[in-house]
């Protein structure tokens, strides 16, 4: 029987909601000790990625967002049977726990930001003409233009990403007043300076989204995009050592989890 | 069941089109099989020689912004400079590669170039 796997969650009780997943199957919890993994069975393998399969997924993660703490994995992610399921809980049981009490109470929230990549750059060299040449014009042969050019280049970049790393830090500094944790990517495109994830508090998501908000009313010249709360899917970490613990390690965390399976009684289940 | 967490945008269409843009320019494996083995090896390989011409102009243009070098020198490398261009032109064309396919996407470390 194949299981698709929507979460891992910090408790091992069943879900008292009915909640219905991929095929329209019920979705339930595989206890392991006092963790949980969130299924549902399912029959054929998905073809490829459908945005009524991916919403379906998201809906089931966000809706036991709302009573557990939830580790949300990827989506099309299937488990061939329970015992392997089992298994691989088993492997990442630490990595498990740390991640549900770090993630407790803690949502993930989007936020992009579009600038005009040709208008800054425009400017770059209109300051940069300014400031005069910084190699000389004379005795110009082949090479030394190719330079040149090149070194003209080099410095409108540097400027550019210069530019782009002081308005990051501006708007970074407001947002992580009320972030736990965040993920910053710079300039993906020439257009896409920021493209960032934070990590807030339940209890502070809309000082957050206020300070959006004022980001937003401050830089008017740039396009917004906010988005969330989502259940942290950029804040999951696992650790190298998963999976690959020594032989010593995994008979005493075995030991462990067996001891726990049997005082929550997920044997019978 | 609908998901319930929120976009919020003014500009919907430009951010779709940097996004996809973004995911074009970063490949997340060669593609080798059977059929195109040769042309995925030869990306493989011009990717990791393309990030060292590139690290090599960039430290040449650093010399420059210093002014560590002397006029034959600049002579010397932009003629080094231009060769290796040239070479890697001519090698992007036999295996019809473009520009941004020479990337590779190192997971959380984002991409190689």
């Amino acid at each position: 029987m194949k299981l698709y796997l929507y979460g891992i969650i910090n408790s091992s009780d069943q879900i008292k909601e009915s909640i219905y997943g991929l095929e329209g199957s019920g979705v339930y919890n595989i206890p392991l000790c006092d963790i949980g993994a969130v299924v549902s069975e399912i029959s054929q393998p998905i073809r490829g990625v459908t945005k009524g399969a991916v919403l379906e997924h998201e809906a089931v993660v966000e809706k036991l967002m709302e009573n557990f703490t939830i580790l949300p994995v990827r989506f099309q992610t299937i488990i061939d049977g329970r015992d392997n399921l089992l298994s691989m809980m088993q492997s990442y049981y630490k990595d498990f726990k740390d991640n549900l009490e770090r993630l407790h109470n803690k949502l993930e929230f989007g936020i992009k930001v579009i600038w005009p990549a040709d208008k800054v750059k425009e400017n770059i060299i209109k300051a940069l003409k300014k400031g005069g040449q910084r190699m000389p014009e004379s005795d110009s042969s082949v090479s030394k233009r190719f330079i040149k050019e090149k070194f003209e280049k080099y410095e409108i970049d540097k400027e550019f990403e210069a530019k782009a790393d002081r308005f990051i830090k501006v708007m970074d500094i407001f947002f992580s007043k009320f972030a736990a944790e965040k993920k910053l990517g710079k300039l993906k495109t020439e257009n896409l300076l920021l493209d960032a994830v934070y990590l807030v508090e339940k209890d502070r998501q809309n000082d957050f989204r206020e300070a959006f908000e004022h980001i937003k009313n401050a830089h008017t010249g740039l396009k917004y995009l906010f988005s969330g709360p989502w259940p942290p899917y950029n804040f999951v970490v696992l650790s190298k050592k998963s999976g690959l613990l020594r032989d010593s390690e995994q008979a005493d965390l075995f030991d462990k989890v067996t001891q726990c399976q049997t005082l929550v009684g997920a044997d019978s289940i | 069941m609908i998901a319930s967490g929120i976009v919020e945008t003014d500009s919907p269409e430009e951010f779709i089109e940097e996004i996809e843009k973004s995911q074009d320019v970063l490949p997340r494996k060669i593609d080798a099989n059977p059929k195109n083995v040769e042309k995925g090896l030869a990306k493989l390989v011009l990717t990791l020689i393309e990030l060292i011409r590139k690290l090599l102009e960039k430290q040449a243009m650093r010399r420059v912004e210093a002014g560590s070098l002397s006029e034959d020198e600049i002579e010397r490398v932009g003629e080094t400079l231009i060769k290796l261009e040239n070479k890697m032109n001519e090698l992007k064309q036999i295996f019809g590669l473009k520009d941004e396919e020479l990337n590779l996407n190192l997971g959380p470390l984002g991409e190689l170039m």
